[in-house]
């Protein structure tokens, strides 16, 4: 079967009821809880991934996606009206959002983000149709020497993940590879690090660890933070044609850009919508006008943040490298739901990819639809105190930490990776390696067992194999590149908020 | 308040002499049990354990990691976390005794109470109405297994 009819059978079951409203459900969880202010993808991913634990693997990971690209969605809305980044990629976003909100055009400005991130992501969805089967089809070639080096190639992302600091970002990712340690051996299924007490037999959850990082940190740290809601009316968010004509080649732009780095491994959203803001402002006939409320300076970055966001579909998927933390925790899903992601998913579970390719072409049309009409609803949820929105986010940690083994021991992981995770983040320690070890940690011990019995030992086993050898000369060529990348963003986040970067 | 960064680097030293200690079991356990095998479980515990110490320690004694300035949260906020973070904890012990349902109405009253500030009325309402709601949505709609505690609820 072609691509076409891949994809044809993907829509049909896309389409069905229940996949469509887990669509839904997934876009509009992910846009509430991605709107409101201070909290990202990310965190939205972990708090709402629990819900989907008991659902099949297709529409759970239907939801999963729908989550994450309303995050993202929700993300701008933030940025634009108040100022706030859920998340870095958020950051060139307020630079000219935010003055047009307060001009009384922050309607526009949150309609080009929407058209500008349907374009972008639709775009980067169909690349992703093309282009990932294209990478899968190297499956046959790869053992475990090839997967070893695919591990690594995955963990040069560590670099780019690791905000300021690279000797922070490694620590965090080997406290990663230390929790995945947990739990019985892969060669001989001997107790390891149990100290003979029966719960830590079967390791440590992936979703408590999730939850206690991510969702019961976010809390805490929320309490601290004063928090404000939307209180300006949005009146038309459908913008002119003058608006469409000036924004409409930063969207190209920035789609190019967020595109084509985002299919380099370890190029997350926040280092490309920096570099398409930046692009677009030296274009520019004035770039006197960026900063002060260009329309441009809002279409570009967002256009390059839902473009980057959708080509990480393609390394995800193909090669199982997560290129962002939310990403990442998407990972994880796959792995829970006993979906491996890599060269063999495509062959092995087909139904299962195209139709989640289907439903990110699906999940665009929702989001555009739900975005523009419903703006003014996503403001109103914004004034939602705190006192009851913290409570309410801890409790669903809470049960969806317990339900996902039936397990008060989980629970207790979470609480206790919460106190981590809030220590960590307030201390500027970035949590991403470490959820990237620990979910990547176990692939590659495998790999590195499997390779060296077959060699006897002997590493040279990784440099005597073409694709291998090609993957760890890759690795150490994308390190250096997303080096580079790093420091130009941790300078420009550094120059726009006076904050170290956190990708 | 002791330096962050020298606790991270104080707990990393910690835990790869730890993971030294469960290799070196593991390697010998390996060696007794599969003859001539080159590596097992015992592998990736070194691995981790040798990078572990080396940047526990660079970072207790030679890398100058950036000071971040974190302002300590006190008065009401910091009152909000501790009674939060306590109502938590609490919940995490009484929920096998209490079940699903007395143990969620404690901790969410609790919790509007502890960290948004409501009155005790009000709490209430806001607690009953929210373990109503999560036993739907994990219970009616799920099937989620809840534990029902010593009196079946």
């Amino acid at each position: 079967m072609d691509v076409l009819s891949h994809l044809a059978s993907g829509f049909a079951a896309a389409l069905t009821p229940t996949n469509l409203l887990m669509a839904l459900l997934g876009s509009l969880l992910g846009t509430l809880v991605g709107v409101l202010p201070g909290l990202g993808p990310t965190a939205a991913i972990a708090i709402l991934f629990p819900l989907t634990t008991v659902l099949p693997p297709v529409p759970a990971i239907i939801m999963l996606a729908g989550i994450y690209y309303g995050a993202m969605y929700g993300g701008s809305t933030t940025a634009i009206l108040l100022n706030i980044p859920g998340e870095v990629a958020s950051v060139p976003t307020c630079l000219d959002g935010y003055p047009m909100a307060q001009q009384g055009r922050g309607g526009v400005a949150l309609g080009i983000s929407a058209i500008g991130s349907f374009f972008a992501g639709t775009l980067g969805v169909v690349a992703l149709t093309f282009f990932a089967p294209f990478l899968a089809d190297q499956a046959l070639r790869f053992g475990p020497p090839e997967y070893f080096g695919l591990m690594v190639l995955a963990f040069t992302v560590i670099a780019s993940l690791s905000g300021g600091s690279l000797v922070k970002g490694f620590a965090m990712a080997f406290l990663g590879y230390f929790i995945s340690l947990v739990g019985l051996g892969p060669s001989t299924a001997e107790p390891r690090f149990t100290f003979n007490w029966g719960p830590l037999m079967s390791g440590v959850d992936l979703i408590a660890l999730i939850v206690g990082l991510y969702a019961i940190s976010e809390v805490f740290i929320g309490l601290e933070e004063a928090r404000v809601a939307i209180t300006q009316k949005i009146r038309n968010v459908f913008p002119r044609l003058a608006d469409l004509r000036a924004a409409f080649p930063a969207i190209l732009r920035g789609t190019g850009i967020g595109f084509f780095l985002g299919l380099l491994p370890g190029c997350a959203p926040g280092v490309t919508v920096f570099m398409a803001y930046d692009a677009e402002k030296k274009l520019s006939k004035h770039p006197e006008r960026f900063g002060k409320g260009a329309i441009e300076g809002v279409a570009s970055p967002e256009s390059a943040n839902n473009a980057t966001s959708s080509a990480g579909f393609i390394p995800l998927l193909a090669l199982g490298i997560p290129a962002s933390a939310p990403l990442a925790v998407l990972l994880g899903g796959l792995l829970v739901y006993g979906l491996q992601p890599g060269p063999l998913l495509f062959q092995k579970n087909p139904d299962f990819v195209w139709t989640v390719i289907a439903s990110l072409y699906v999940g665009n049309v929702i989001l555009l639809i739900l975005n523009l009409p419903l703006i003014g609803m996503w403001v109103w949820l914004t004034r939602i105190p705190y006192g009851i929105l913290g409570p309410v986010i801890l409790l669903l940690a809470f049960i969806g930490a317990y339900s996902v083994r039936n397990s008060l021991f989980d629970v207790g992981v979470s609480l206790v990776c919460g106190a981590m995770g809030f220590f960590l983040r307030r201390h500027q320690w970035p949590l991403a390696p470490l959820l990237l070890a620990f979910i990547l940690g176990p692939l590659l011990e495998k790999y590195l067992i499997q390779s060296l019995s077959m060699s006897g030992g002997s590493l040279l086993i990784f440099f005597q194999r073409g694709i291998s050898l090609a993957l760890i000369v890759g690795a150490a060529l994308l390190l250096l590149t997303s080096l580079a990348l790093v420091r130009y963003t941790s300078r420009r986040v550094k120059e726009e908020t006076a904050e170290e970067l956190a990708l | 308040m002791p330096d962050p960064n020298r606790v991270v680097g104080g707990t990393l030293v910690l835990l790869g002499i730890l993971s030294l200690w469960e290799g070196r079991r593991l390697y010998a356990l390996r060696t007794e049990m599969v003859a001539g095998a080159v590596v097992g479980d015992d592998t990736f515990p070194l691995i981790v354990g040798v990078a572990m110490l080396l940047l526990g320690a660079s970072i207790l004694f030679v890398a100058r990691l950036p000071q971040v300035k974190v302002a300590r949260p006190y008065g009401e906020p910091r009152m909000r976390m501790i009674l939060g973070a306590g109502v938590l904890a609490a919940y995490w012990v009484i929920l096998p005794y209490l079940g699903y349902t007395g143990s969620t109405a404690l901790a969410s009253t609790g919790l509007f109470r502890a960290m948004g500030g409501y009155r005790w009325p009000l709490a209430l309402l806001f607690g009953g109405v929210t373990t109503g709601l999560l036993y739907l949505l994990f219970r009616v709609w799920l099937l989620q297994p809840l534990p029902t505690g010593l009196l079946g609820l």
